[in-house]
């Protein structure tokens, strides 16, 4: 396996228990995410995209297979060494920005900070420099429900990059925003992979969310279909 | 929709959701419960504490004891001031002469049932014409003592809270053997509380002479307490106050009527707890709905019919509770024998009493909480704007 | 830590709801420190009693006296240590509603046996030569402002005096304090041999008898001894160690203490109730938070911690409050209620109490919830929200 990859999913398998019935997600998944990427998952409900998101963003655990993360197998470990492995690792970004309702932007932003040793000043300036990467720095001292929905976003995006994380999950970024407010948070995302270095992955039912992307990937039925196969652009790239 | 109309829909939906937030609605139902059984409870007690002693008094019967001895026990009249008393203007007779009654009053120990420890009863030394005074007196159970024997009778309050006085029963006061013949009974009043034999028995046992300790005289119609005040002023071998017998046992109360303010200090500060408790789970239900009441709002139904629609909620919750606390606390106290250090360091026995009043008392306090916790937060609900509800999510 | 600071705006989230919730805290605990108080000041007898001390009383009852040729009779049992004997006076001041603790003692023996009493020597030497003299404890003295030296006519609603009245003049001769703030002295002493000279009936007899054994252990055997020696005698006695006489003298008092405080901690208790209730459901709003900050990578065991810690502050700044309102009322009512009620005391026992109580609302309201937490699974937490 190449240093290149960040993300391999080997063979994973994911099935629930729903009664006397077993539903199968995924029965065979095979993937490779590259440092660097920003890629789009795109799928119909029931396609399985929340479900990789999950294992990917370390808070399910796979029935079967390997993922490996940075050359390390994260399937297996234990709950408080996840909540660990996301703390270092992972930014989070959801459809409806989760933002604690009692913090003001700069707390919010801090939050992930609060799970390293950095002295307060130092989480101070770090918390400064997000939120002025994301455009809010004159808002930090607002409540979010003084914020419209792009400055939520954008606060949420400034705590998924404020610890410096090697991956950033989006969920639906965008599902809760106009248009243009869309646009506007992509193009964050895109800057953050461009210039920051930062891969990225997205779930979306977007197409023009999608269209941000370096590469976008089809999940049908548990299965990725069409010609954006993984395999075909590392190929190619 | 007219507003009846309105707020009849709005309740049926709040009150077909009341399973939803059981958590919710049990607690109101709680709390308003609580206050209304610890209000009934102390006031129970304190009826059935006051109908003790005060149906004991009786307003035609004057009380002569000496003058600063304050209570019987401490009190003592001589042979000869009984004759002078019986002479003082305005005391009523029957067909076996003056009815004035002097008695004696010794203090015993007896074994109470609940704890089994020693505990003081009155044993009072009484002659015929102190029966023919106590207007409710009767024997309930054997018969009467036999003057002149050791043989006592036991009032129905003694039989309940002391063990050994069941009748035929023979009882031990230091050297004194005494034979249980009656169990008596005075409509419930304090003399329930006590042991009755015939004086001149003891005044042999308890070396009293002829000596008695208080006296008790049946009023004319017509009698002032001031002559007799002045009978006695003016008779220089009467050293005896007079009062009711009503007025003494009024202030022999006193002491416990402070066990009464007490009830009640501490239910109100109680319920001011438990109101903030209802309150707390008003608001919390009230704000787990916002968005239902925004909704109705939106589509038409007033604000009115909302804030009715919750404050109804809120008072059927509470009253509900204040009738289960009512309940709670009619099968726990109604009727409950309890017993206390009266005056004289004796016991008084005495039962809860709950009457329909009480019980209304109860129910208009559970009212009271229903409205105060249900009017705050609907009138958030309802004066929120439409928009701002909606926005607010979850 | 640096979580407090989160622990501080959940807690602080909804004003109104603090409030409320501090509120029903604050009085659930200011009525437990009211009333555990007052049930330690009726208690506080049974628990200042000395160990070898015994008191001997007519079996009848304690209203009866004794033969005064009895109290020999004690001293010579064995295992006897010292004797003295007392009188009950009935005394009051100026009214009959005044009432003054008063006994009439043996000057010689008392300070003796209750040895916890505290007398200043030239004081005592001064009561022992004046036969009218009187000895007052500290705080009666306080309650009527009395000095060293003040004449105070004190009357008997029981005994006459030989001149006619019932008052006596006594002279303040000194004032005992107690080695413990919990021993009552809301009451005062005067010459026995005075008393009986003094009052109109005469006499040779006392109300009870007190002494103090060689040993503890000594204590049934000496009790029996006594009893046994006055059996079927003109007066027989009854005795017990003071703390069984005073815990039987409480009792008297009778269920309706029991039924009284048993009816204001199962309030207490209820309230209690009431706010775990409130807290544990808006905990449970937070289900999609707590959510949240698991995925960002909070671990389930500081997140526990978290919510442990704010319910147990939430509980502490009712409680405390509480509690601190209780102190200033009991302080408030000892001073009003001196007379009727000694030694009433907020005292630490009862502080630690209600601490307990305190952390033990703080962990159950918030077990469950912090529980949840810990159990919460992040997705299905996801789908609910």
């Amino acid at each position: 396996m190449s240093d290149d990859n960040l993300f391999e999913l080997k063979a994973v398998a994911k099935r629930f228990k729903k009664g006397k019935e077993t539903i199968s997600i995924f029965d065979d998944l095979n993937m490779t995410i590259k440092r660097g990427d920003f890629l789009a998952i795109m799928g119909p409900s029931g396609s399985g995209k929340t479900t990789l998101l999950n294992l990917l963003g370390g808070v399910d655990q796979p029935t079967g297979g390997e993922i490996v993360f940075d050359g390390a197998r994260i399937d297996g470990l234990s709950e408080g060494d996840l909540a660990k492995w996301r703390a270092n690792n992972i930014g989070f970004i959801f459809q409806f920005y989760n933002l604690m309702p009692m913090l003001n932007a700069a707390k919010n932003v801090e939050l992930p900070l609060l799970l390293t040793s950095l002295s307060s000043k130092q989480r101070q300036q770090r918390v400064d420099t997000a939120l002025q990467l994301v455009g809010l720095a004159d808002r930090a001292k607002h409540m979010p429900s003084e914020m419209s929905g792009g400055q939520l976003q954008r606060v949420a995006i400034a705590r998924a990059v404020v610890s410096d994380p090697k991956l950033l999950l989006c969920d639906e970024p965008t599902g809760d925003l106009d248009r243009q407010t869309a646009d506007e948070i992509l193009e964050m995302l895109q800057l953050l992979n461009r210039e920051f270095g930062k891969t990225i992955i997205m779930v979306t039912h977007d197409p023009a969310a999608a269209r941000h992307a370096t590469h976008t990937l089809h999940l049908d039925k548990g299965q990725f279909v069409g010609k954006d196969e993984p395999e075909l652009q590392e190929k190619s790239a | 929709m007219s507003l009846l109309a309105q707020s009849s829909a709005v309740i049926g939906m709040n009150i077909k959701s009341l399973p939803r937030r059981l958590w919710m609605s049990l607690a109101m139902v709680l709390a308003s419960a609580v206050v209304v059984a610890v209000l009934l409870a102390f006031l129970a007690m304190a009826k059935g504490f006051e109908a003790t002693l005060q149906s004991a008094g009786q307003e035609d019967v004057a009380f002569f004891i000496r003058t600063g001895s304050a209570a019987e026990l401490n009190s003592s009249v001589m042979k000869e001031q009984v004759d002078l008393l019986r002479e003082a203007p305005g005391i009523a007779s029957d067909e076996n002469g003056k009815l004035v009654s002097p008695e004696l009053y010794v203090i015993v120990d007896g074994t109470k049932r609940s704890s089994g420890t020693d505990a003081n009863i009155p044993l009072r030394g009484i002659e015929q014409q102190g029966l023919a005074l106590r207007n409710n007196f009767k024997i309930v159970q054997g018969r009467l003592f036999t003057p002149g024997t050791d043989e006592l009778i036991v009032g129905e309050g003694v039989l309940r809270q002391f063990e050994g006085f069941e009748l035929g029963k023979e009882v031990r006061f230091g050297k004194n053997r005494w034979t249980v013949v009656g169990v008596f009974s005075t409509g419930g009043n304090v003399f329930e509380s006590e042991l009755w034999a015939d004086a001149k028995v003891i005044q042999t046992l308890y070396n009293r002479g002829s000596s008695y300790q208080s006296v008790r005289a049946k009023l004319t119609a017509d009698a002032r307490l001031e002559d007799i005040q002045a009978y006695i002023k003016n008779e220089p071998r009467l050293n005896q106050e007079v009062q009711t017998e009503a007025n003494y046992f009024a202030v022999q109360g006193e002491g416990l009527s402070y066990m009464a303010i007490f009830g009640r200090v501490i239910s109100a500060v109680m319920a001011l707890g438990a109101l903030a408790g209802a309150l707390n789970t008003m608001y919390t239900s009230v704000s787990d709905r916002a968005k239902e009441i925004a909704t109705l709002r939106a589509i038409g139904f007033s604000n009115l019919s909302a804030f009715i629609g919750t404050m109804a909620e809120a008072l059927v919750l509470a009253l509900f509770g204040g009738v289960l606390g009512a309940l709670a606390a009619f099968l726990l106290f109604d009727g409950l024998s309890a017993s206390t250090l009266g005056g004289s360091f004796t016991q008084v026995v005495f039962s809860f009493e709950m009457t329909g009043q009480l019980v209304m008392q109860g129910i208009w306090l559970a009212l009271f909480i229903g409205f105060i916790s249900g009017f705050f937060p609907a009138w958030r609900a309802t004066s929120v704007p439409v928009a701002v509800a909606f926005q607010s999510r979850g | 830590m640096k979580d407090l600071y989160l622990v501080y705006k959940n807690l602080t989230r909804k004003k109104l709801r603090l409030f409320l919730t501090s509120f029903a805290i604050f009085i659930a605990f200011l009525i437990f420190g009211a009333v555990t108080a007052l049930q330690g000041a009726l208690n506080s007898g049974v628990e200042m009693s000395a160990d070898n001390r015994l008191v001997v009383f007519n079996k009848i009852n304690f209203t009866q006296s004794l033969p005064y040729a009895y109290v020999n009779k004690v001293s010579g049992i064995e295992g006897v240590n010292q004797v003295t004997f007392a009188n009950w006076f009935g005394g009051y001041y100026q009214e009959p509603a005044n009432q003054v603790v008063t006994m009439a003692v043996d000057p010689d023996s008392y300070f003796e046996v209750y040895s916890e009493l505290v007398v200043a020597p030239e004081q005592k030497a001064n009561w022992l030569q004046n036969q009218a003299g009187v000895m007052v404890g500290e705080r009666l003295a306080k309650v009527n402002n009395w000095q060293i030296g003040d004449r105070i006519p004190v009357s008997s609603n029981i005994f006459s005096n030989k001149n006619g009245g019932q008052t006596w003049d006594l002279v303040v001769e000194g004032i005992f304090t107690a080695s413990d703030p919990q021993v009552d002295t809301g009451y005062m002493v005067f010459h026995y041999k005075y008393f009986m000279e003094t009052q109109s009936w005469g006499g040779d007899y006392v109300g009870w008898i007190v002494l103090t054994t060689d040993d503890p252990a000594l204590n049934e055997q000496v009790a029996n001894a006594i009893d046994e020696s006055f059996a079927n005698s003109q007066a027989e006695t009854d005795t017990s160690t003071e703390k069984a006489f005073n815990k039987a003298f409480i009792e008297q008092i009778g269920n309706i203490g029991l039924i009284i405080f048993g009816v204001v901690f199962m309030a207490f208790f209820t309230i209690l109730v009431l706010v775990g209730n409130t807290m544990v459901l808006a905990i449970r709003e937070r289900t999609g938070e707590i959510a949240v900050l698991k995925t960002l990578g909070f671990s389930s065991p500081r997140i526990f911690r978290m919510i442990l810690t704010e319910s147990c502050l939430l509980a502490f700044i009712g409680g405390l409050l509480g509690l601190g309102a209780a102190y200033l009322v009991v302080g408030a009512l000892s001073q009003m209620m001196a007379r009727f009620l000694p030694n009433l005391v907020l005292g630490p026992d009862i502080v630690l109490q209600a601490l307990g109580y305190m952390l033990l609302l703080g962990l159950i309201t918030g077990i469950a919830p912090a529980y949840q937490a810990l159990r919460l699974n992040i997705i299905t937490a996801f789908a609910r929200g």
